[in-house]
């Protein structure tokens, strides 16, 4: 139940009648760049558990592998990344795998568009790293996103 | 390598309960059964036109050597992903989703095609990029051509192609696209659609666009 709770959150745009208007609005989010598969599909484990360190493997794996990034901001929402600062094509470019896991504060235009939040990050205001350590609790989300070591 | 089949091991029990309602073999499948099924039923709003400046007219090559432009040659609406035909990693992800949304779709009465610009010309050719998507979808149509043509594609997607690491393995991995572009018969781009939400959700949005305007 609390995963439904958090994806309704996250999807809030959706509680919307009508969309906004159609050019987009500038915000500043904080918040992580996240994995979205493997946030919403639970397959990995909880919500807790596959964001932060424990994650930033799966993570870098996910974003090279055509995964969206999204930023799951303070206010509980997730962004689905269209564009980020540096990097001069879509989502899942080098800017983001340097990225992944870490807590940004974002700078941008968003869009609300068939029940889902987008933004393109005009400017990453700040990066703060990865701040959310949660490998001590959780140790790697997956396991096996760990490299085999060289034999 | 280890990760690339580990995680399309995982994916197998997500994709496989996705509709069932039924049983799950886990809470975190009962959990992502239970979200998907709540995302499908938010309302979506009335369809728009696309606020980013995305597609635009091209010329590639077909999986049958045919040239193809952006427009669909019988008329239908497209399913448009970058990603790989030849595929060891996890687009796993994205083009099973394009192919059970195809058929998702059909029993809405929509014709959709499905189709595969490559990221990775080497890899994916004329000659081997058929059978695999076979596999996906029997409409299944892949697209490559000239490192000038596919680059001129990707601008108009604005879709990163990096290289981010050698597998020993299969070679070059790039980092490529994210979203499912849909578009109508003629190559407009309507919307894009993550890949990450269940068909049942993905469905809705694409026949909340055929059914609209915008879309004829």
């Amino acid at each position: 139940m609390k995963r439904l709770s958090i994806l309704l959150a996250v999807m809030g745009a959706a509680a919307s009648p009508t969309y906004a208007a159609e050019q987009g609005e500038r915000i500043e989010i904080k918040g992580e760049l996240i994995d979205t598969w493997c946030y919403f599909s639970g397959v990995m484990g909880g919500p807790d558990a596959v964001v932060g360190s424990a994650h930033h493997t799966c993570a870098l794996w996910c974003s090279a592998g055509g995964i969206p990034v999204g930023l799951l901001g303070e206010d509980g929402k997730v962004y689905m990344v269209l564009k980020i600062d540096g990097d001069d094509t879509s989502a899942s470019g080098d800017t983001l795998l340097s990225l992944a896991s870490h807590q940004i504060e974002a700078d941008g235009l968003y869009y609300e568009r068939d029940g889902l939040n987008y933004i393109v990050v005009e400017n990453v205001v700040s990066d703060n790293g990865i701040t959310y350590r949660n490998h001590e609790d959780y140790g790697p989300v997956p396991g096996f996103a760990l490299p085999e070591p060289k034999e | 390598m280890r990760f690339a089949v580990a995680f399309m091991a995982s994916l197998l029990p997500v994709l496989a309960h996705a509709h069932d309602g039924v049983t799950h073999g886990s809470d975190a499948e009962a959990a992502a059964h239970q979200a998907e099924a709540a995302v499908a039923n938010l309302p979506l709003g009335a369809p728009t036109e696309l606020p980013f400046d995305l597609g635009g007219q091209f010329e590639l090559v077909d999986h049958t050597g045919s040239a193809r432009s952006e427009a669909d040659p019988d008329g239908h609406s497209q399913l448009l992903f970058f990603g790989y035909a030849n595929c060891p990693s996890i687009c796993a992800v994205a083009m099973p989703m394009m192919a059970e949304l195809t058929d998702a779709l059909l029993t809405d009465g929509f014709k959709v095609r499905p189709v595969m610009v490559t990221i990775d010309p080497e890899r994916d050719t004329v000659v081997n990029m058929g059978p695999e998507l076979e596999k996906l979808h029997e409409d299944f149509v892949g697209l490559t051509g000239s490192d000038d043509q596919l680059a001129h594609v990707y601008d108009l997607f604005q879709i990163s192609r990096e290289k981010v690491f050698d597998d020993p393995e299969y070679g070059a991995v790039y980092a490529h696209g994210s979203h499912i572009y849909l578009l109508d018969d003629q190559g407009k781009v309507l919307t894009l659609i993550p890949p990450i939400l269940g068909v049942e959700r993905a469905q809705k949005i694409v026949a909340n666009y055929l059914d609209s305007d915008i879309a004829q």
